[in-house]
This record gives structure tokens, C-alpha cells and sequence, in this order.
């Protein structure tokens, strides 16, 4: 690996790291909606110097070391804010839909099954969290379990979308998303409407709603959040990033661009997107199962059809199948609503139209993924 | 009270003294209520009703302090509350709170309250759960609880002579709070509930349902839920010329229920935690000012409960300043104190038991039941 | 007995509203294979801009009985027409090379757009709306059967509406040109059947009819709010779906399915009310496992 994309990786990872601090402390107005116009001015160089696209590449090219900036860069916000609950709790929020994204893009983004709901396996994990919690089994035990009991329940969708295409293949999941939540809400044996009760995580003995201290310094209880989904969404990066680079991979862009060239040449096409759908579905039930846990609480309302949208316009806006666009666009859908509380009632509307006019006018999103280079991989 | 009183002439002197010394001090209340998505007309009017009772506060030279109120838009979504809470509770700038609408939102957000040692005050969340499920000394309530109403109108319903009930409710936590009330209530007298039906709360169309009710002939149909779904099953008994009393619990009960229905509306009866504004001392005063403020939204019947609830606020902070945890006690022992919804008083779980009041839909108003042509017997509901 | 004619009637009102909606679905898709999933809020819109019209005429002393229906309805064809026109010349077209979910998501959003406007520009938006009684309601008894005379008449309308827009597709020039286009756009276009022009008329063509569908849907309930495009929209979309995509019958057949499935539960387990849309969408998953291409297949069925 070239020392020039080991410097470009630090770089872009420290800026990112700083406009992420930035954006998450300011509360005033104008330091928001200048640190956004920073944000946004930057990526319109960096695509109109085709940066952005060199950029992607050498991310894309680089060691699976270079994915641990992300923790580097996560440990230092999360330390130098450890005071700071709400910050840090947005900070957990986005790396948890980040995370859940992660899942979206092993299913949407590499081997194209679609997913309109989302929010239902997310949900899926909080519950599984919700129910084993009050048995006292180990949190990370619980965790993996979320997602596995989201993947087993995803499987009752494998036989529908397989039959089905495009849009077709989407209403079945709209109509999965939407029985989900109606099903909650009248089915009273796991709370009904009100939800349920969810207890915090805790590891090696140590719950985690007990902040750390350490002589003078004391941290919020909401850094340990940090450092949970931090350690989580770092592991299933690196791993859907093994994934993408693998020969897997290649399988699953097969199956997406050309489902009957890819059956041609010898390819399982029902088996890589069982395969795509399942992994997906685990890792946004492992993400569900740490929200609850942070949360403390779940209800239905929680998991509506709506934030199915909100996750999958992270992975579209941050750029289909680009896994290191999700963090941006995670910290774009998740906390600029909350920044703009000030101008209330109109928010749902500004980022309605915000939302169209980046699909409008980048319609591959943000950081739009790089071309795979097949020559030097195979190499490898 | 005496003691009170003249801690209460002190601190006013006091705040002559200093207000006229120096520029007060910034006091934040937290606002927090759907201000947008369906709910938003109840949360725009507790807001601007909050805002009402902070600006005659700050009108007023006598106060201490200078408030100023931070609203917050939850958005009638347990998630966006539970962030908002923690955004509002970790503000140490924020003193206390004037919170949530939604009784879901509201029970998710008691624990964060209490972590954060955040005082607040419910201004419109009916569940009793939220007060009486914990022992959390920051969560107090001023607008009741639905077992007030469902008391209330069982006896009304039943002392009509209705005894063969429909329950229609939506299946959120708060239509499915209400039909367990009103089942254990029901089952303490001689009347019964033949069905019950769960309706989401964005189902448009009830035909099979009520088609159903038809078959079914009750004496009444009580419905559990919000304005919206209220007016949509109202107007469509009509349409399938379902001729059976109609009654509602205080979400319906909205200026917009009226209006949206025209004439189809008469003679539907409810009942809210809450005397008529008007009929008041204090409440004559909120509807005056309210009018006058130049809002451009209505107050909405829990408008009153989010001015009482910054205003119980605003007093405990003139009587020991800006702390969370002396507001907090004082808010705790509140007691006889006045309030344009009459006197408030917290019981051991912070919580203001009210008596409901009963209330008939009537030439396009909302009527108090003793005050109405029912009552008096020159109209009759149907069935009587 | 008698009961279940008025389920019949109720549940055959609710099925023409979803199938004219569905037919809006079925027409964006056949012309550009795309879903506009703005189309139910759309529908809000034609409904608001009947009321303002009517508020209009009302104000101008002008709510005759005949009159105030025709301008009602012309009101919100016109707004929903020229709307869905807008939105396909300035969003949809534009995007037709990007994949269809990006303008999935894209008209989701529009259509989310469109709803908070009306709620925070309309006054009192968030609060229902009473709709006009434009039609006599005089109610009717034939035989212990009870329904009321404007329900025949919107039942009627709807059906006429359907009729007419089916004769617009199979016989009419601009209906050759449209199927011309659904069939291939290309090649159409190298015919000399202006492309862009005939795929922002079936826009408008299809938005008009979830003009009259919200009209309808306003004075069959009485009231209007803004948010029943939300569900209508995922409603007529499910319908359009199951019936198959791109053609007009599959929508009729998918809107009158959905209807029926929902009016039976309720009629077969009163005491489960609730979870009418739990069956609903369960049934419609199984459908499509069993039809994945929808009921009227669509390698079969001549795209319109």
C-alpha cells in the first residue's frame, strides 16, 4: 500500500472526524448550517475535481487497517465530549443506523435484493433485546441473538422475494414492514402499543448504564454506547468490506447487474441473494438489539414504515454500495433534524425537500461507490 | 399557607427590588408536544398556550426572573421523545419541563426524567401509568388521568339508562387504556359491553365495522381515541344510517370535531378532565389573553393544563430560584394552589386527580351537560 | 340477509376509490416503469383544491347543486393534472436513466412534501376538514338494504370514470400513442409519437383521475384531512401490484381484492378487528408468491 493513500486516508479521516465534533456540538443556528455548507462545499470540490471518485478508490483499494481510523476517529469525539449525554447519544444513534446500514448495503447495495423494511427487523433485534434482558443472559449474547432471531425471521420472506423482481419484490417488503407494526400494536403478549421495558447492557459485570470513572474524569453513561456500537459497527465493516472484495462479492454484483448473465455463467443467483438477504437482516437485528438496550424502551411506534425510509435514504444519499458514505449520510439523516428543532412544525418539510432535491440533482448519492478494479484484485 | 404566604411578599419585594436594580435573569422552561404529524394541532395549542403563560409572566414586574420558553417537537414518536428528553434533561440551563401529549411518548420518557433529575410537569398525557408506574418524584401531572373520565362517564352513560355499550377504540396504548377501564368499570354495574372493536389510527374507511354494530343493535357506541378517527366514524354511521347514540372520550373533544362534522355532530356526548375554560375565574382571564396573544391556532382543550403546568413552574422557581432539585420538592408538595383550572393539588405520585366533566356536542358547540338542552329535556339523545 | 348486500355495496364503493388510484399506479408504470409513490398525496391535493373551490363558489353565492359538483370536480382534476404533470417533467424525466428505486424514494419524498405543505399551509391543515355534501344524500330502503343515493352515484361515477379512461387507452389516438410508448419508448419515438409529450399527458391523466378519486373519497366520508393520501397511496399501490402491473384490469381486480379482503375479516372476526391489515398484507404477500407478477401476469397482459 502506497504511503500517499495512507496520508489521504488520515486526512480525510481527521477532517471527517472534525466536522463530525462540530456538527454534533453546535447548537447554535448558524454554526450548524455552517458546518453543513462546509460539509457540502467540500464533497462539490471533491466531485468536481474527481476527488471524490479517487478518493473512493483508494479507500476502497486500502488495507482493512484503514477501516480502524473510524474507530480512532469515534474514540477521540467520544472522549472529548465525554461529558456531553446528548451529543453522545446522537453519536451512538448514528453510529446504531450506520450500522443497520451497513446490513441495508450487504442486501440493497451489493447483491441487489431490496429492503423496505428495515425498521421491522431493527425491530425485530429490540424486541429479541427486550425479551432475553429480563432472563439475565450476557448483553453480548443478547446482541448476537437479535440479529440471528431477525435473520430466522427474515427467512419467512426468502420464498416471496425470490419468486419476485423490482417492484414487485419491494411491495413484499412494504407489506412485511407494514403487518410488522400493525401486528405489534394489537398483539398485547409484547406490550402492545405501549412497549416494553428494556434492560441496559452490560459487560464483563459492569452495566453499562454506569458511567465511567476513572479518578477526575467521569463520563456520561452514554460513551459506553459509543464504544459498544463503535466495536460492533467497526466488526461488520470490516467484514462487509471483506465481503465486497471477495470473491463473494463479485458473485453478489453478478446477481445484481445481470441476474440471467451471472445464471448463465454458472452462478447460484437464489443462493447469493438468500445469502445477501440473511447476512443483511442479521446485521440490522444486531443494530436493533444495542438501540434498545440504549433506549431502554421500545415501542412499536418506534419502527414504522417511515424509518425503513430514513435508512435506506442514508445508503442512497451516502451512495449505493459505498460503505464508507454511510457514516456522512447517517450523521446527515440523524442529526440534522434534531439540529433544526428550532424551526419546529417545518423540518419534516425541509428535509423532505432536501432529501429530493440530493436525489434530483446527485442521483448517485453523495460519494458514490467506486468501480471495482478487477485486475489488481486479482492480483492480490 | 400563612408562612407561604409571606415567604410569597418577600420574594415579590425582593424581585421589585432587584428587577428594578438590574437586568433579570434568563430563566428556560422546556415546551415538549407533537408539533408536527397528526397531532400537531393539540401540541401547537399547549405550546402556544405554555407561551402565553410565560410572556404574562414576563409582563408581569413583579417576577423575578426572566422566562423564556424552548419548545420541542416530539412528534408523537416514543424514539424522537426519548432524544428530545435527553436533549431537553442534559441543557443544565433548562430548569424544568411542561412535557408530552402522546401518552406513549410520555411513559418512555418518565426513566430519562428521573436520570437526569429533570422536574416536569405533564400538560395532556392521560395514561395513569406515567405517574402512578414509578416512584420517579420528577414526573407531576395537572390534566388527570383517564380513569377520572372513564369514572365519570361510565356513571353518566349508564345513569341514562344505556346499558348495552360498543366500544370502539384505537389501538394505541391510549384506546386500549381506556377499554380496559371502562371494562372494569362497566363490570361493577349492571350494564355491558357486548363487543369491542380495535381500529388503527390511521384506518380510513369503517364500514365493515360498523356494519357490524348495525347487526349487533347496542344502545350506545363509545369511542376511544382522537379527534380524526372520531369524526371519520361519526360521519360514516351516518352515511350507513346507523340511527345509535354516539360518545366520545376528551380526544375528541376539539373545536375541530364540530366543525368538521357540521350538524352531524349534535348531540354527541363526552367527557374532559377539565371544567369549561370559561365557566372559571381564571379561565375567563386564559381565554381573554389568549385571544388577545394573536395566535394564529387555537388553544385546544388541553391549552389550559400546558398554561397551568408552566405556570406551576414559573411559581415554584420565584419562590427558590432556579434549581432543579428545589423546584422539584416544591412542585412536589404543591397543594390548594390556584390555578385557572382551579386548585392543584399533587397526591403521593405527583399526580392532580380532577373531576371530569360532562359535555354534549350542541348547536356546533361543546356544551356542559347541566348546562344543555339535553339536560333540561327540550332535546333528546337518541334512544331516550 | 340484508346486511350483506350493504357489505356488498360499502365494500364495492371502498374498491372503485382504491382501483382509481390503482389505475394511476398502473398507467406511470406502463409509459416509464417507474412508481410514483407521490400519487396518493396528490390525491390529498385534488381533495383540498375541490374544497377551496368550493369554499370559492360558496363565498361568490354560486353552490348550486350541479354546478358546485362539476367545478369541484374540474378544480381538482386541473390541480392533480397539472401537478403530476409537473412532477414528472421536473423530477421523473429527468431521472429516467437512474434506477427505479432512486425515484421510488424520490417521489415518496415528494409526496412527503406535498403532505406537510397542505398541513402547515392550509389553515388549520392539521385538523380534519368537513367536504361538502355535493350530492342529495336522501337515504333508501329496498327491502331492510339501507344506503343513500349519492353512494350509488359516486359508485356510478367511478365506474363511468374507469369505462372512460379505458376507451381513452384502447380507442383514441392519444391511447395508441400511450400504449405505443408503454410498449417501447424508443421505437415509438423513432415513429415520431413525441416521447416526452405523451408520458407527462398519461402523468396528468393518471393524477386527474386521483383528482376524482379524492373528490369522491371527500364526499363519501364527509371529511378530508391530510394525511389519507398516505394510506391510499400504499393502498392503491399494493392494489396495482397484486392486480399486475401495467394493466388496467389487474388495478380493478387489485383494488376491489384489497377492499374485500379487508371488509371480510371484520365480517368474519369481529372480535379480532384490529388486525384487518395484519390479514390484509399477509394475503397480499402470498398472493404475490403465488402470482409473482401480480394476478393478470404481466408478460401476458398488453401493457397499456
Amino acid at each position: 500500500m502506497k504511503l500517499t493513500n495512507l496520508t489521504t486516508s488520515f486526512a480525510v479521516a481527521a477532517i471527517g472526524t472534525l466536522l463530525t465534533g462540530v456538527i454534533l456540538v453546535a447548537e447554535n443556528q448558524w454554526a450548524v448550517i455552517g458546518a453543513l455548507l462546509a460539509a457540502a462545499a467540500l464533497s462539490i470540490v471533491l466531485a468536481r475535481l474527481k476527488i471524490g471518485m479517487v478518493l473512493a478508490s483508494v479507500l476502497n483499494e486500502s488495507s482493512a487497517w484503514v477501516a480502524l481510523l473510524i474507530p480512532l476517529g469515534g474514540v477521540i469525539i467520544g472522549f472529548a465530549l465525554h461529558e456531553e449525554d446528548f451529543v453522545l447519544m446522537m453519536l451512538a444513534t448514528v453510529l446504531i443506523y450506520g450500522l443497520a446500514c451497513v446490513g441495508l448495503t450487504i442486501q440493497f447495495g451489493y447483491a441487489g435484493v431490496i429492503n423496505f423494511a428495515g425498521a421491522a427487523f431493527f425491530g425485530i433485534g429490540g424486541y429479541t433485546a427486550a425479551l432475553l434482558g429480563e432472563w439475565g443472559i450476557p448483553s453480548l449474547l443478547i446482541i448476537v441473538a437479535g440479529g440471528m432471531v431477525a435473520a430466522a425471521i427474515g427467512c419467512i420472506l426468502i420464498l416471496p422475494v425470490l419468486r419476485t423482481k423490482g417492484h414487485y419484490a419491494a411491495l413484499i417488503t412494504i407489506a412485511f414492514g407494514l403487518l410488522f407494526r400493525s401486528f405489534l400494536e394489537v398483539n398485547h403478549t409484547l406490550g402492545g402499543p405501549q412497549g416494553l421495558k428494556v434492560e441496559g447492557a452490560s459487560v464483563a459485570g459492569h452495566s453499562l448504564l454506569d458511567g465511567i470513572q476513572l479518578g477526575s474524569f467521569q463520563a456520561s453513561f452514554y460513551l459506553n454506547y459509543v464504544l459498544l456500537a463503535l466495536g460492533v459497527f467497526t466488526i461488520c465493516f470490516i467484514l462487509a468490506r471483506n465481503l465486497e472484495k471477495s470473491w463473494i462479492g463479485v458473485n453478489f454484483d453478478a446477481v445484481r447487474e445481470d441476474p440471467i448473465g451471472a445464471s448463465v455463467f454458472g452462478v447460484n443467483v437464489a443462493y447469493w441473494r438468500i445469502m445477501a438477504f440473511v447476512i443483511g437482516n442479521f446485521v440490522i437485528g444486531l443494530a436493533g438489539a444495542i438501540f434498545a438496550m440504549m433506549q431502554n424502551f421500545i415501542a412499536p411506534s418506534n419502527f414504522t414504515f417511515s424509518d425503513s425510509l430514513i435508512m435506506l435514504s442514508i445508503i442512497v444519499l451516502g451512495g449505493l454500495g459505498n460503505l464508507w458514505a454511510i457514516l456522512p449520510a447517517a450523521i446527515l439523516v440523524v442529526v440534522m433534524p434534531e439540529k433544526l428543532q428550532e424551526i419546529g412544525e417545518f423540518r419534516i418539510l425541509v428535509f423532505a425537500v432536501l432529501v429530493v432535491l440530493v436525489l434530483r440533482f446527485r442521483p448517485s448519492g453523495l460519494f458514490p461507490r467506486a468501480l471495482r478494479k478487477f485486475r489488481r484484485e486479482v492480483a492480490q | 399557607m400563612f408562612i407561604r404566604a409571606m415567604i410569597a411578599a418577600a420574594v415579590m419585594f425582593g424581585g421589585v427590588a432587584t428587577a428594578s436594580a438590574q437586568t433579570k435573569e434568563t430563566v428556560k422552561i422546556a415546551f415538549i408536544g407533537p408539533m408536527s404529524g397528526g397531532n400537531s394541532a393539540a401540541g401547537i395549542g399547549g405550546r402556544n398556550s405554555a407561551e402565553l403563560a410565560v410572556r404574562l409572566r414576563n409582563a408581569d414586574p413583579a417576577s423575578k426572573y426572566n422566562y423564556q420558553l424552548v419548545p420541542m417537537d416530539d412528534e408523537c414518536k416514543p424514539n424522537v421523545g426519548i432524544q428530545v428528553a435527553t436533549r431537553v434533561s442534559t441543557d443544565r440551563s433548562i430548569v424544568a419541563g411542561v412535557t408530552h401529549y402522546c401518552s406513549a411518548v410520555a411513559i418512555a420518557t418518565v426513566d430519562v426524567y428521573h436520570r437526569f433529575r429533570l422536574p416536569v410537569v405533564v400538560w395532556g398525557a392521560i395514561l395513569p401509568a406515567i405517574t402512578y408506574g414509578n416512584e420517579h418524584k420528577e414526573i407531576h401531572r395537572v390534566n388527570g388521568s383517564m380513569l377520572d373520565e372513564v369514572r365519570a362517564s361510565t356513571s353518566f352513560l349508564t345513569g341514562l339508562g344505556y346499558k348495552k355499550w360498543v366500544i370502539v377504540h384505537d389501538t394505541t396504548d391510549y384506546g386500549n387504556g381506556f377499554l380496559r377501564f371502562f371494562k372494569e368499570r362497566i363490570a361493577e354495574t349492571n350494564a355491558e359491553i357486548v363487543s369491542s372493536f380495535g381500529v388503527s389510527a390511521d384506518q380510513q374507511d369503517f364500514s365493515a365495522e360498523l356494519l357490524k354494530i348495525k347487526g349487533i343493535q347496542p344502545q350506545i357506541v363509545v369511542f376511544a381515541g382522537l379527534t380524526p378517527l372520531g369524526v371519520r366514524i361519526r360521519s360514516q354511521m351516518e352515511r350507513l344510517g346507523v340511527d345509535i347514540q354516539y360518545a366520545g372520550v376528551s380526544g375528541i373533544m376539539s373545536a375541530s370535531y364540530v366543525e368538521a362534522l357540521g350538524a352531524t355532530a349534535e348531540g354527541t356526548v363526552s367527557v374532559h378532565n377539565g371544567a369549561p375554560a370559561e365557566s372559571l375565574p381564571g379561565g375567563r382571564m386564559f381565554v381573554e389573553q389568549y385571544g388577545k396573544a394573536g395566535f394564529t391556532d387555537p388553544a385546544e382543550p388541553y391549552g389550559p393544563y400546558a398554561f397551568v403546568a408552566a405556570s406551576l413552574i414559573m411559581d415554584a422557581v420565584e419562590e427558590v430560584g432556579p434549581d432543579r432539585e428545589k423546584v422539584r420538592d416544591v412542585l412536589n408538595a404543591t397543594k390548594d394552589h390556584e390555578s385557572v383550572a382551579g386548585p392543584i393539588t399533587f397526591d403521593d405520585h405527583r399526580h392532580h386527580a380532577v373531576a371530569s366533566t360532562k359535555y354534549v356536542a350542541q348547536d356546533g358547540h361543546w356544551v356542559r351537560w347541566e348546562d344543555s338542552l339535553y339536560a333540561s329535556g327540550q332535546r333528546h339523545l337518541k334512544g331516550q | 340477509m340484508a346486511i350483506l348486500f350493504e357489505y356488498l355495496f360499502n365494500g364495492a364503493v371502498l374498491g372503485i376509490m382504491y382501483a382509481l388510484v390503482a389505475v394511476g399506479f398502473t398507467l406511470f408504470f406502463g409509459v416509464l416503469d417507474i412508481i410514483k409513490f407521490s400519487h396518493g398525496d396528490v390525491l390529498t391535493l385534488g381533495a383540498f383544491s375541490g374544497l377551496v373551490s368550493f369554499l370559492a363558489l360558496q363565498s361568490l353565492g354560486l353552490d348550486l347543486p350541479v354546478v358546485g359538483l362539476v367545478v369541484v370536480l374540474a378544480a381538482a382534476c386541473i390541480v392533480t393534472g397539472a401537478v403530476g404533470a409537473l412532477i414528472g417533467q421536473a423530477f421523473i424525466i429527468p431521472m429516467r436513466n437512474a434506477s427505479g428505486f432512486n425515484i421510488l424514494l424520490m417521489t415518496l419524498m415528494i409526496g412527503t412534501g406535498i403532505r406537510e405543505a397542505i398541513r402547515l399551509f392550509y389553515p388549520n391543515g392539521a385538523n380534519p376538514k368537513a367536504f361538502p355534501a355535493l350530492l342529495p344524500k336522501t337515504p333508501i330502503e329496498i327491502g331492510g338494504v339501507f344506503f343513500r343515493l349519492d353512494s350509488i352515484v359516486l359508485l356510478g361515477l367511478g365506474f363511468g370514470v374507469i369505462l372512460l379512461t379505458n376507451w381513452l387507452i384502447r380507442h383514441t389516438k392519444l391511447g395508441l400513442a400511450i400504449r405505443a410508448v408503454a410498449q417501447d419508448g424508443d421505437t415509438a419515438q423513432a415513429m415520431g409519437i413525441p416521447f416526452k409529450t405523451i408520458v407527462l399527458a398519461t402523468f396528468a391523466l393518471g393524477s386527474a383521475l386521483a383528482g376524482i378519486a379524492g373528490v369522491m373519497h371527500g364526499i363519501y366520508y364527509s371529511e378530508i384531512n391530510f394525511s389519507v393520501g398516505l394510506l391510499l397511496g400504499v393502498i392503491g399501490f399494493s392494489a396495482a401490484v397484486v392486480g399486475g402491473l401495467g394493466s388496467i384490469w389487474g388495478a380493478i381486480i387489485g383494488g376491489f381484492t384489497f377492499a374485500a379482503l379487508q371488509t371480510l375479516w371484520v365480517v368474519v372476526f369481529p372480535d379480532a378487528s384490529g388486525y384487518r391489515d395484519v390479514f390484509a398484507f399477509t394475503a397480499i404477500i402470498i398472493a404475490m408468491t403465488i402470482w409473482p407478477t401480480g394476478i393478470i401476469a404481466e408478460r401476458y397482459s398488453e401493457r397499456v
